[in-house]
């Protein structure tokens, strides 16, 4: 039978990008977000490859990737990510970064998987990033989960075992460093992945050409939203100074630095 | 953390496409504009019919190292005649950071620090310098007078880097070729032992995925999979792996080599707030740092400037270097007037090819043809590339069209009819016979070579001093004895480098140079530049793509102009001598290939370098 | 006239409210005196009796939803109880610690109260308004947020602020009913990684990060890496520090280079990794780059041992650099803390 997995993924500035925050007509945003190299969320990336992985061992599985942004940064990312995993593309033409209230986009994002032609909800499993690299609140994939009606969810997953007779038992991150266990006996089901255990899958050009024959068209096809600010307003954005005035020991020994660093451990 | 280890035996895919294209660029740009342009004006042409996928579209692809269109370098002012003949409607507001050309200038750049060797130049400097306040000014004098062939009126400044990242939106959104970024090609796939006379290309083969840094199968190992095609369009760059291996395998034209170089390094600026430089403005430098480093500043829209330099092949000193060069030339009054107060938004480096026509390779065989830089377009005389490479691009897209048109086969007959005659009568070609000799007078030193340059730049060409070009390896002066004023020198090194200081760094510290004052924003210690500015990252499971060939030749090397010139701090010497590859750092400009001092025949490089995965995340170069 | 509901639940053991949830009812206390509003405390636990005594005095109402179903941190079950705590309060702010169970279930407890939410606050604000700070970008950058719409729940993070020390009085508490549907999933326990020590420890005072020049070559031309494997481990047992990585180390763990194998990606700090809260922090071997330095934004006191005399850590992220090799720096280190803990 297989699954039907829906993954949510948002894009993000590649990680080493330098962030400077600047206010423009829609609100805050960030210093020229839209000529950075983007990447696609990278929890929610993780959630994809893990799509992946569970649609190859349950065969009639299928996935699709749902990504809010802008359409020219859609197709950016999709020549890097098309080329790791088959997947269908649905894109929805957005506004990109992380000030957006998560509110609205759970609405429209909610809205276009509940369109998607022939998604059956007995079999979904609803995969995202736990918490994105934007935004980081952790909040988008359960919406989305609450307005589709799965009261199933799972935040913070690091591993999904699915047994024969369709139960599965999933990993949690929670507090100090350790996982939950659970064990749930069926889809639909939310999971919010954070790195699970997967290597990121090597870049395949077959794999890529099939995707762009459905990318291409998707992308031309991608329905343009604009996002109610819902009441939300942004009292102030701002880059934190955080320096510090260095004191650099050129000229200790080890000794002496080690007594230093032990007396300062036990210091209050 | 990786998922249980696949086995070792995995067959090599393999996988047929009608057009492979080897590297994104100016050149593969102008290809795919043109064919693309052409094709959507009348899709339903037999002529775009698929000969491998039947009922299909033409099946074109092209494959880009790099993990981002965005993440090219280069110093971009160009006439841009070419590109504006693809894009007849371009307004530069439509690319991010480009510019219209408003006001060009040439200075020749006094030497604030007293770091002069030459006594003839320290000369000059003295006579130029009594005109302080009238022709001099913030120790640069203006020319009164540049060139015709230098100027740029009419033309734009571009990040290369925005450039190719729109033009590649613009055709992956047409959706008739595909381009794939992150996917680095080993080399071309040839006929076995067959097709040597005929140099018979059968398509590309891309890198191994899931090796060791030693390219031993690992976790996740996927040998690299084969494109077959009837035509593979070689657009690599300089230092591309699929033009080097042509190279090798067919050679170049009779008494053809690549011998000249340079390494151009840039910067990206933000300047402080108030600034007085208009965006448009072109600037170019001779004479600061080193006589023979020539620089640039262009100034994009919104307070960015582009500012670089270029270290050539032809500068002896074993221990030549970019980046401390880099920050001594920002430094310099005329330049720091403008960018004190400013902050590092980019950086990056790349190997220019300025053979022009003497390195010029084969530009076609059964089954493959060359574009761009890599096939010799760069021309040296003008210091222009991207619109001759974009230009040679839009040749060979009308004589594949041409070709496809009259369902005649892309042997290397018919390639050259199409392709090379459309080249040889265009303005590039013309361009590059002006600029042939341009250059030679610089291997017998600068003042030689700016007459020489001058002398085919007023002449077009006709008048050029002669010259022997000697073979990369043999441009570097070898250390040997220097006497006691060198001896005392490498002491004082000796003492730098007990402080972990590379010794090229520590050298110039030892002749003179003043430290760099860091300051975290603009002034950033090379690291810093590769994290803050390049944004340089690499990913796990590909093969080192810098591998040093004989590793007894590299340890009694005296020179080790590798380790001094590598963009990225990449090459650093290992305790016992023999030099370290750490491929995290490295920015794939190639400067290694070219500055090797140890040449195994007179020649080549004892350092390999191939198509690797990762490089530069900067989207802003 | 805003009206103030802190939502709360009992820790793993099940007796006592959780250290998160305390701290939220400092906040809430905090807010309510500030707009004068009146405050209620909602708990979910197995049995709220106790619970209830450890807030007792500290709000108007205290309200509970009790049962053997809440003993599980579980979606189905914590939103119905949190949904039913808030349709008894009707509060229009409803704060909550951002603890992985009740980070699990707000939001969407937010959408059936047909409110707004917004998580990770790091502080609550405003002169008589409400104003929430929160990071994006992966702390990079920090904002202020304020919003109409009503109810407005607030997850608030570990460690802004103090947790609620009981005051006297006993409690009057408010059982709340709830009809729970049928569970499809249970918890059945925890799992912690395939590590024989627990090296991350969020309560721990000193963060420790090792960086990857710990298995780079070293002066005498060899990778030490067993050599710094237990350097590191035995300063982090010795110190009772938490463990924390560099990005660069712990992505050699998939190259098949030599690597430190009681690291994982859950060490990691900075960029995709965690930004854990410490008194004081030393980094090793580590650049001090931007993006990892950025994870360290709630260590208060640093220092970092780097041969690197430019590496960033010198330019105002750290207190002191001890440009020095770490090897040498750890082992004695380690030496000190063996005298000192055999002398007691």
């Amino acid at each position: 039978m297989g699954f039907h997995i829906v993954v949510c993924a948002g894009i993000v500035p590649d990680p080493l990008q330098t962030l400077e925050p600047a206010t423009g007509p829609n609100g805050p945003g960030i210093k020229t977000e839209m000529v950075l190299p983007a990447v696609l969320d990278p929890w929610a990336a993780s959630a994809l490859y893990e799509a992946a992985n569970l649609a190859g061992k349950n065969p009639g599985s299928k996935v699709w990737l749902v990504s809010l942004g802008p359409k020219a940064k859609l197709q950016q990312v999709m020549m890097s990510v098309a080329q790791k995993v088959s997947f269908e593309l649905v894109p929805i033409d957005g506004p990109i970064g992380g000030f957006p209230d998560a509110q609205a986009t759970a609405a429209a994002l909610a809205e276009t998987i509940g369109a998607i032609p022939g998604l059956e909800r007995a079999r979904l499993m609803l995969f995202g990033g736990w918490e994105s690299a934007t935004r980081g609140a952790g909040v988008t994939l359960q919406l989305v989960g609450e307005r589709l009606g799965i009261a199933d969810q799972f935040q913070g997953v690091d591993a999904i075992e699915v047994r024969e007779d369709g139960s599965f038992e999933v990993l949690e991150r929670v507090e100090g460093g350790k996982h939950q266990v659970s064990v749930c006996t069926g889809v639909p089901a939310v999971l919010g992945w954070a790195t699970g255990n997967l290597a990121e899958p090597r870049n395949n050009p077959q794999v890529g050409m099939a995707n762009m024959r459905t990318i291409m068209p998707a992308l031309q096809k991608a329905k343009m939203v604009t996002l109610d600010a819902n009441g939300l307003q942004y009292v102030s954005v701002s880059l934190p100074k955080q320096q510090r005035a260095t004191r650099v020991e050129k000229n200790m020994s080890a000794d002496e630095i080690a007594a230093e660093l032990v007396a300062w451990m036990g210091a209050e | 953390m990786s998922s249980a280890p696949q086995p070792i035996a995995v067959d090599r895919q393999t996988m047929e496409v009608d057009i492979a294209c080897a590297g994104f660029g100016p050149a593969t740009g102008g290809f795919l504009t043109t064919l693309t342009q052409a094709w959507s004006e009348s899709p339903a042409d037999p002529a775009f019919e698929s000969k491998v996928a039947p009922g299909m579209p033409l099946q074109v692809m092209c494959y880009e190292r790099a993990d981002d269109l965005a993440a090219g370098v280069s110093g971009v002012v160009t006439r841009g005649e070419g590109i504006r003949a693809s894009f007849p409607k371009l307004d530069p507001a439509e690319i991010p950071m480009a510019a219209a050309v408003k006001r060009e200038s040439v200075f020749y750049l006094l030497d604030p620090i007293g770091a002069r060797r030459s006594a003839l130049l320290r000369f000059g400097d003295f006579c130029l310098g009594l005109g302080r306040d009238s022709w001099v000014k913030d120790r640069a004098f203006e020319l009164p007078w540049t060139p015709a062939f230098l100027h740029k009126h009419g033309g734009m400044i571009l990040s290369i880097g925005q450039f190719n990242q729109w033009v590649g939106t613009k055709l992956m959104a047409g959706g008739l070729a595909q381009i794939w970024p992150g996917m680095p090609v080993s080399g071309p796939i040839f006929d076995g032992d067959n097709g040597k006379e005929k140099r018979t290309v059968l398509g590309l083969r891309f890198t191994d995925q899931g090796v060791d840094k030693h390219g031993v199968a690992a976790d996740g190992y996927m040998p690299g999979m084969d494109v077959r095609a009837s035509l593979t369009v070689v657009g690599d760059g300089p230092v591309g792996a699929v033009g080097q291996k042509l190279d090798e395998r067919f050679g170049l034209p009779a008494g053809h080599a690549r011998r000249e170089w340079a390494l151009g390094m840039k910067m990206v600026i933000e300047l402080p707030e108030g600034s007085e430089l208009e965006a448009g403005t072109v600037w170019h430098t001779f004479g600061f740092p080193e006589p023979e480093i020539f620089g640039f500043l262009y100034v994009h829209p919104e307070r960015l400037v582009s500012v670089g330099i270029f270290v050539p092949s032809w500068m002896g000193n074993p221990q030549r270097t970019a980046y401390r060069y880099l920050q001594h030339y920002i430094q310099h009054p005329l330049l720091w007037k403008h960018l004190e107060g400013g902050t590092l938004r980019s950086w990056g480096a790349k190997s220019l090819e300025e053979s022009g026509k003497h390195g010029e390779p084969f530009l076609t065989g059964d089954g493959f043809a060359r574009i761009g830089e890599g096939s010799g377009s760069t021309n040296m005389l003008t210091g222009s590339g991207v619109d001759e490479a974009w230009t040679t691009g839009v040749q060979l897209g009308e004589a594949v069209l041409e070709l496809l048109h009259a369902d005649k086969p892309f042997t290397q007959e018919n390639l050259a009819a199409a392709y090379e005659v459309r080249r040889r009568a265009g303005w590039v070609e013309r361009g590059a016979r002006e600029a042939k000799n341009a250059r030679n007078g610089f291997h017998r030193g600068f003042i030689h070579g700016m007459v020489g340059m001058a002398l085919a730049g007023l002449t077009g060409g006709r008048l050029a001093l002669s010259g022997k070009i000697p073979p990369a390896p043999k441009q570097i002066r070898k250390i040997g004895a220097h006497g006691k004023a060198g001896l005392r020198l490498r002491e004082a090194a000796k003492v730098a480098m007990a402080d972990g200081r590379p010794l090229h760094d520590a050298l110039m510290s030892a002749r003179g140079w003043p430290e760099i004052p860091f300051d975290g924003r603009l002034l950033v210690t090379h690291q810093d530049a590769l994290l803050m500015g390049g944004k340089v990252q690499a990913m796990p499971g590909f093969a080192d793509h810098v591998v040093f060939l004989d590793r007894q030749r590299c340890i009694a090397c005296e020179e080790k102009t590798c380790v001094a010139m590598c963009s990225g701090q990449a090459i650093t010497l290992g305790a016992d001598g023999a030099p370290e590859f750490e491929r995290e750092k490295c920015v794939h400009c190639g400067a290694c290939l070219w500055n090797c001092a140890q040449s195994p025949d007179g020649e080549r490089s004892s350092i390999e370098f191939v198509a690797g995965s990762g490089g530069l995340h900067s989207a802003e170069n | 006239m805003e009206s103030i509901l802190v939502l709360t639940h009992a820790d793993e053991r099940g007796a006592a409210l959780s250290k998160g949830s305390l701290e939220a009812v400092t906040a809430g206390r905090e807010l309510a005196a500030r707009l004068a509003a009146e405050l209620t405390i909602g708990i979910v636990a197995k049995d709220a009796t106790d619970a209830a005594r450890q807030v007792a005095g500290a709000a108007k109402r205290v309200l509970a939803v009790e049962g053997e179903a809440f003993t599980q941190a579980r979606f189905k079950s914590d939103a119905a109880a949190c949904e039913a705590l808030c349709r008894a309060a009707r509060a229009t702010i409803v704060l909550a610690s951002e603890s992985s169970r009740f980070a699990r279930v707000m939001a969407a407890v937010a959408h059936r109260a047909a409110g707004v939410i917004d998580t990770h606050v790091t502080a609550i604000g405003g002169a008589d308004s409400v104003e929430a700070t929160r990071w994006f970008y992966r702390q990079r950058i920090e904002a202020v947020v304020s919003r109409e719409k009503r109810p407005w729940f607030l997850l608030v993070d570990a460690g802004t602020n103090a947790a609620f020390a009981r005051e006297a009085g006993e409690a009057h508490v408010e059982r709340i009913a709830v009809e729970l549907p049928a569970m499809r999933t249970n918890v059945m326990g925890f799992r912690s990684p395939k590590t024989d020590h627990q090296m991350i420890r969020p309560d721990a005072k000193l963060l420790f990060v090792a960086g990857a020049g710990w298995t780079k070559k070293q002066p005498d031309g060899q990778i030490h890496v067993e050599q710094a494997g237990e350097l590191i481990l035995t300063f982090v047992n010795a110190a009772g520090a938490s463990l924390g990585s560099s990005k660069s180390l712990v992505d050699q763990g998939g190259e098949g280079n030599s690597v430190l194998p009681f690291l994982t990606h859950l060490n990691q700090v900075g960029q995709t990794g965690s930004t854990p809260r410490h008194a004081k922090g030393l980094a090793t071997c580590c650049h001090g780059e931007e993006p990892h330095v950025v994870g360290w934004r709630f260590v208060g006191e640093r220092r970092a041992v780097s041969l690197d005399p430019n590496c960033g850590w010198t330019r105002g992220k750290a207190d002191v650099v001890y440009v020095a090799d770490a090897f040498e720096v750890m082992k004695r280190v380690n030496e000190l803390l063996e005298k000192a803990a055999g002398s007691q």
